[in-house]
């Protein structure tokens, strides 16, 4: 049944379906648990990032973090090489924007431009979905700070906290049972490695096997978005007693 | 290079909480007045202004695209675009059409109020597309007699009434040293609530010294 | 007159001092002898301690600093680090090259601190991008030969800051009055290692 119906994106199945596109979404829940969440004064990502082997190069780069734009970052669950596509469209996007109005582009243009571009992968002929989610965090002056998440169909919507990746759906009833309207960036902070230590497939945690980032506003009003280093990730970890026990590693 | 300036009047005024745009009635061609009743002003969106002078043709063509487009956006998006951003916008699009075959010879001024902050802007904009924030400005001959009235009279927080009488005072200017008549202006003044027009008497005589 | 180049005026200069660089513009922007803004600053950041100076059309002005906005934003995106002023010197002039018949009537001044070594770097450029490297300092705009005097007399090396600031600042200033076409003001720039002071001088308002 399905190989008559899922050989291109572009034809329905009988029963409605475009069997493509759910593959795709099948290969973003084997990819790393990702999360966003939406404080009052911030919003903070993370994401697990899922180590292969102890001979794997640990560069300082992210792989599950970027930078959007000066008023933007996300976080990608799904195939790393697709996002990277789609990142550096979203890069040129944005500079395009403010090239052409010398103002920041408004969070949810860019997420929608991104959208569009992914939707069209999943009508025109022959070609194949991005198999990539992302979680979008980003401030602008019309609707302060915002939190998106989209998919290969090119879907996507606002949200005070959610998830992506293995595990999604427990993470997503986790956020739904913890999350505070209100919460602080901290209480945010805090709330995400708990969550992200329930769904990730070791209890204890360490900053190689996570990535962390926050947008937030300084006191005279600027916003700013920030990777995390290891030592802050140890740091917040430790603050939460989540992190995995050092002298335990040795043995 | 830089081509000499028109008889066609722009004026363009800050204040606490608005910016007034005039524009002369007198549709002008050589020395002829074809119409005394022309508003050389369009709206861009709710609490945007454009004013517009230069080669006829070019003035209005350019004027409307740059309204349609701003009006395109503002379906789009739900949202418009600020003052500031509609100024970068004119911007570019009057410089990629100066390197063209054929550039569009036009003189601008974009006033408004920023719909976030409230904040009263105006943008001058020559046909070179050299843009610049002004607190006051003009087009034209207009800008040799008219900049140094507002440089002594002008201040950042006047309210709409003091706006108006500085524009009287450079009206009469204006009616006192200009050559010829440019048969009243159109004036508007754009604050956060919009656009609204301003009832100006344009029959005053002013008689030179 | 009708040069491109002076028909809005403005001003320009650069200067090394030790372990630190100035550079500073005037803040004039003209139509021939009116004087349409006396708030238009010719000098834009382009990471910590990177700076590009742009005198000439004003429409080039605008269109050239923001097109190295739009590519030095890329540029810091795709490699995540800030780019270095050498480097970037070297994408002005290739840029400016990209146009050579048909070129941005802008005389560019970029000015930085390299950020492995520290070392100060300043150069400039002709409207085609042909890169003209200074050990002292670099002049441009309307009141550039005033400047090539006053920084002749006045510049010495190994300025400390404080000292290359009141050099730079006297000799904009006292180069601007002798010029009609720029003026009204200044903005100076002191960059030094883990420190930018920028400053704005009044100047004379005529």
């Amino acid at each position: 049944m399905s190989r008559r119906y899922d050989s291109r994106t572009t034809i329905f199945s009988p029963d409605g379906r475009l069997y493509q596109v759910e593959y795709a979404l099948e290969a973003i829940s084997h990819a790393g648990t990702a999360i966003g969440i939406l404080a009052k004064d911030g919003i903070v990502l993370a994401a697990e990032r899922k180590v292969t082997s102890k001979l794997l190069e640990q560069d300082t780069s992210a792989e599950k973090l970027y930078i959007l734009n000066d008023n933007m970052i996300c976080a990608v669950a799904g195939m790393t090489a697709d996002a990277n596509i789609l990142i550096a469209f979203a890069r040129e996007t944005a500079q395009d924007y403010l090239l052409t109005y010398n103002e920041d582009i408004p969070c949810e243009q860019l997420v929608r431009r991104l959208c569009d571009l992914k939707q069209g992968y999943t009508q025109r002929g022959g070609l194949r979905p991005f198999g990539v989610s992302f979680i979008y965090a980003g401030w602008d002056p019309q609707r302060q700070f915002q939190l998106y998440l989209s998919n290969p169909s090119g879907n996507y919507g606002g949200w005070k906290a959610t998830s992506t990746g293995a595990n999604h759906a427990s993470a997503q009833s986790l956020l739904k049972q913890d999350y505070k309207e209100d919460c602080s960036l901290d209480e945010a902070c805090g709330m995400a490695v708990k969550v992200l230590s329930k769904t990730m497939d070791s209890t204890k945690l360490s900053s190689e096997k996570i990535e962390f980032a926050t947008v937030g506003q300084t006191k005279d009003g600027k916003v700013y978005h920030r990777l995390w280093s290891a030592d802050e990730i140890t740091a917040l970890l430790k603050k939460h007693d989540l992190a995995k026990d050092e002298t335990a590693e040795e043995k | 290079m830089y081509d000499a300036p028109t008889m066609e009047v722009l004026l363009g005024i800050t204040g606490k909480d608005f910016t007034l745009i005039a524009a002369s009635k007198a549709a002008m061609r050589g020395a002829t007045v074809l119409k005394a009743s022309d508003d050389k002003t369009r709206a861009l969106n709710k609490h945007t202004l454009m004013a517009f002078s230069g080669e006829a043709g070019d003035t209005v063509q350019f004027a409307e695209y740059i309204q349609a487009n701003a009006q395109l956006y503002s379906m789009r998006n739900e949202a418009d675009l600020s003052p500031s951003a509609l100024a970068n916008f004119v911007r570019g699009e009057l410089a990629s059409s100066l390197r063209s075959r054929k550039p569009y010879h036009v003189n601008l001024l974009l006033g408004g109020v920023d719909p976030i902050t409230h904040k009263s802007r105006l943008y001058w904009l020559d046909y070179l597309a050299a843009l610049a924030p002004v607190p006051y400005a003009a087009h034209g001959y207009a800008q040799y007699y008219c900049l140094s009235i507002l440089d002594k009279h002008h201040h950042p927080d006047i309210s709409l009434g003091q706006g108006i009488k500085l524009l009287n005072l450079c009206t009469d200017e204006l009616k006192r040293r200009l050559p010829i008549d440019f048969k009243g202006m159109v004036v508007k003044a754009v604050t956060k609530d919009g656009i609204i027009d301003i009832e100006f008497d344009d029959d005053k005589v002013v008689h030179a010294a | 007159m009708s040069s491109p180049f002076s028909i809005n005026g403005g001003a320009c200069v650069a200067m090394v001092g030790k372990d630190c660089v100035a550079i500073a513009c005037d803040l004039r922007l003209g139509l021939q002898a009116l004087t349409v803004s006396n708030n238009f600053p010719k000098i834009f950041q382009y990471g910590d301690n990177v700076f590009l100076g742009l005198t000439g059309l004003a429409t080039d002005v605008n269109t050239v600093s923001d097109l190295f906005r739009w590519k030095v934003n890329m540029y810091r995106l795709r490699e995540e680090r800030q780019i270095a002023p050498r480097t970037f010197a070297n994408l002005v002039s290739s840029s400016l090259y990209e146009k050579r018949f048909g070129p941005y009537f802008v005389s560019p001044v970029v000015a930085g601190l390299d950020p492995k070594t520290g070392r100060p770097f300043i150069c400039g450029f002709d409207s085609i991008g042909c890169i003209d490297f200074a050990k002292d300092f670099i002049v441009s705009g309307t009141a550039s030969e005033q400047l090539f005097g006053m920084c002749e007399s006045l510049w010495e090396p190994d300025l400390d800051a404080d000292a290359l600031f009141e050099t730079i600042s006297q000799s904009l200033l006292n180069a601007v009055d002798r010029d009609a076409l720029s003026g009204w003001g200044a903005h100076v720039y002191i960059i030094e290692k883990d420190k930018v002071t920028k400053r704005l001088l009044k100047g004379r308002q005529d």
